[in-house]
């Protein structure tokens, strides 16, 4: 063939250490009654991490595990026997593969089912669940977990934020919704003190919190190094140097892990060494949780010269700076206002912009600032609650800001029943070729 | 004189086409599973239709699901791009293209013959080709034939089902119910119309638009879609050649773009030969 695929360029030698991290994370679930320590399901984006940290809790992260499954494409086994259950495959399959590995363990007294990814996922003594926004097997999938494990206590709280209204100022609102988190983070201390049996250490969580206020503030110094040009990082490492952030938020380790990375990206600025050699386009990636039996898709964007410098996916913090939280010594209420200023943060934007919503906003705000050429979303069919808005999103983007090239890929984040390689690369080639024709046009 | 071939490999047809500053040759033949022994056969049949040898070609240019497939090409170009140039170079006015393929269909906008913004669909056989052969060959009737005979519905008769296996259960269930087989294609047609229309729409449709596509030869689903789109749809002389026509031009640019700069681009290197890969 005259043309020939070319490798990945460059990818973050501090990636290389996140599997120590996830492995970590799922060894720590299997030594924690060894260690006297309780082990929690938990769920990301809970607003519950600094909670866990400072009681000295064991967070077993259910989408962690599921995605190690999945990038493993061993998933298949625990998906087959949540719906040997009635979990219709419909569902988020991050829960389905979750609860069918669980309802396997529970069958074998608790054992660990042969061949488990990674040496499976420990036993919890106590469920966190949130009822909040983000995702709506968030109410379910707490209890659906317990029903095979009738043992565990299960709290669920319900953190919400000012929905989004053009026509009114949510920050007439942010109080009530501040107080009512708080209230719902003070029950969960409560409920962990309850199945731990120890006291919260108050110093300690102010502590962990300060530590993960500097942590947000150091992620996104770093990634907003992917500004320049050639971008030094793509998502496709960026779905993997989400984990300290995500899932480790709170301890030294994730700070650090934010601090070599930022070496590394201002080393590869200074050696002037991108992603893509040569980066013709810049794109970023607009919205979706990825297939993550497929993460091999970003190298083949790179391979054809396309970058992705930013995402929207798994950056979820925002230097704390720009979020103007007001001063409290309670460190629940400052979690609660980071979390309600966080999740509204593109709604004054938005509304300054008719016809735009806050999730176009930031779509549009990171365009401008990463200097993105197009859009690629990924609508994941099991992850309803995210992935149902994605073609509205990608709708009024054209509408509300300007008429760039946009990708619309299909798949899932687990079942990888819904992938097809040669049709995904064919879709691929051809955004391409939009790409060139729309760079062409703008000159 | 410079030759150009495009090779578009479909996933049923496989079609060729070989321009210089006209059309030297066109023709169509099915794919099969053996993609890259039937490219080389349309291929030399076409250079034959030409009076050419393959050492005449200039450059070549491979297209469609199966493009990368064809060993002797020198460069591959997706389907999305080869159409709209094609049909750029045969209806210039047309706008928004409709391709309804064996596997797939899609709504590709186009402006002065480059892509704008596509959809397609890829991952279900309702609204494509495949979804109107299991129906006809369920019903006994010649794919060829369905359009016509549509057209002497004397109604609709609606299909519920929107999952080919379940659509064909449905046909099978009101033929025994004693509807006409003309009601239920027309049926079928505003079926596979609907999907089509609400996959295109997505992308702000401008008139002119035309119709290609294995899909484009059936003149009761064409009739469908005119009723969908509340427009009269174009039609190029052969539907499903605008992308080899298209894989073609792209190729003639290409060599054209470098002989400006004094240069000529890389060739594969490939002879005319079956290739190894099924052997």
């Amino acid at each position: 063939m005259a043309e020939e695929k070319k490798g990945r360029a460059v990818a973050t030698t501090t990636a290389a250490k996140i599997p120590k991290f996830v492995r970590g994370n799922l060894s720590a679930t299997l030594k924690a009654k060894e260690e006297g320590k309780k082990v929690a399901a938990a769920f990301i984006a809970d607003g519950q991490d600094e909670i866990m940290r400072a009681m000295d809790i064991v967070p077993a992260w259910g989408e962690s595990f599921s995605g190690v499954c999945a990038a493993k494409r061993d998933a298949e086994k625990y998906l087959q026997k949540a719906e040997s259950d009635n979990f219709s495959r419909s569902l988020c399959t991050y829960a389905t593969c979750n609860i069918g590995f669980d309802m396997i363990r529970e069958e074998q007294g608790g054992a660990m089912p042969e061949g488990a990814p990674w040496g499976g996922m420990g036993r919890p003594d106590m469920i966190l669940g949130n009822g909040q926004l983000l995702c709506d097997p968030r109410f379910k999938w707490p209890q659906a977990t317990q029903h095979y494990q009738r043992d565990v206590p299960v709290f669920v709280t319900n953190m919400y934020y000012p929905p989004w209204d053009p026509n009114v100022d949510h920050h007439d609102q942010e109080a009530i919704y501040v107080k009512y988190a708080t209230e719902e983070l003070r029950e969960t201390v409560k409920f962990c003190e309850k199945v731990t049996g120890k006291k919260m250490d108050w110093d300690r969580l102010a502590a962990t919190v300060e530590l993960s206020d500097k942590t947000w503030d150091l992620f996104i110094d770093t990634y907003e190094l992917r500004k320049h040009i050639p971008t030094p990082m793509d998502t496709g490492d960026a779905m993997n140097t989400m984990v300290p952030l995500t899932f480790n938020l709170g301890t030294q380790e994730a700070y650090d892990f934010y601090v070599d990375l930022k070496a590394e990206l201002e080393q590869k600025i200074a050696d002037g060494v991108g992603v893509a050699d040569p980066e013709k386009y810049r794109v970023i990636w607009a919205a979706g949780l990825p297939s993550w039996f497929a993460l091999g898709d970003f190298q083949y964007f790179n391979s054809k010269g396309v970058v992705f410098p930013v995402e929207v996916t798994y950056r979820g913090c925002e230097k704390v700076e720009r979020l103007d939280l007001p001063k409290t010594t309670d460190p629940l209420e400052h979690i609660a206002w980071r979390w309600v200023r966080y999740w509204t943060h593109w709604y004054d934007a938005a509304r300054k912009r008719p016809g735009s919503t806050p999730k176009v906003e930031r779509i549009i705000e990171y365009i401008e600032d990463y200097k993105c050429d197009g859009a690629v979303f990924h609508s994941a069919f099991s992850c309803r609650s995210w992935h149902a808005g994605i073609m509205q999103q990608a709708a009024t983007l054209k509408n509300v800001y300007k008429d760039i090239p946009i990708l619309i890929m299909e798949g899932d984040i687990v079942d990888i029943s819904s992938y097809n390689e040669a049709d995904t690369h064919n879709r691929i080639d051809a955004f391409i070729e939009t790409l060139a024709a729309y760079k062409k046009r703008q000159g | 004189m410079d030759y150009f071939a495009g090779v578009d490999i479909g996933s049923t047809m496989t079609k060729v086409v070989i321009v210089s500053d006209r059309i030297e040759a066109s023709l169509i033949g099915p794919t099969g599973p053996e993609h890259r022994k039937l490219a080389n056969r349309v291929m030399e049949e076409a250079l034959r239709q030409a009076r050419l040898t393959f050492e005449d070609l200039t450059y070549i240019v491979a297209t469609g699901y199966g493009r990368i497939n064809v060993p002797f090409a020198d460069r591959q170009i997706t389907e999305i791009t080869c159409h709209a140039k094609g049909l750029h170079s045969l209806l210039p006015s047309v706008k928004t293209v409709v391709d309804i393929g064996g596997q797939d269909s899609k709504g590709i906008k186009i402006e002065n013959g480059k892509v704008m913004n596509f959809v397609m669909n890829d991952k279900c056989a309702a609204g494509t080709g495949r979804f109107l052969e299991i129906i006809a060959d369920s019903l006994g009737v010649p794919l060829e034939k369905i359009g016509e005979l549509s057209l002497t519905a004397q109604k609709i008769a609606p299909v519920s089902s929107t999952c080919t296996v379940f659509a064909e259960q449905e046909i099978i269930s009101r033929l025994a119910g004693g509807e006409p087989i003309a009601n239920l294609m027309a049926g079928i047609h505003d079926a596979v119309a609907t999907r089509v229309y609400s996959l295109v729409k997505k992308l702000n449709v401008e008139p002119d638009i035309a119709v290609t596509g294995g899909g484009a030869k059936n003149i009761g689903l064409v009739r469908a879609l005119e009723s969908k789109f509340g427009q009269k749809l174009l039609v190029p002389p052969e539907p499903l050649i605008t992308g080899a026509l298209g894989a073609a031009l792209m190729g003639k640019d290409i060599f054209e773009k470098y002989a400006a700069e004094g240069q000529k681009p890389t060739r594969s290197g490939h002879k005319l030969e079956e290739a190894t890969f099924f052997k």
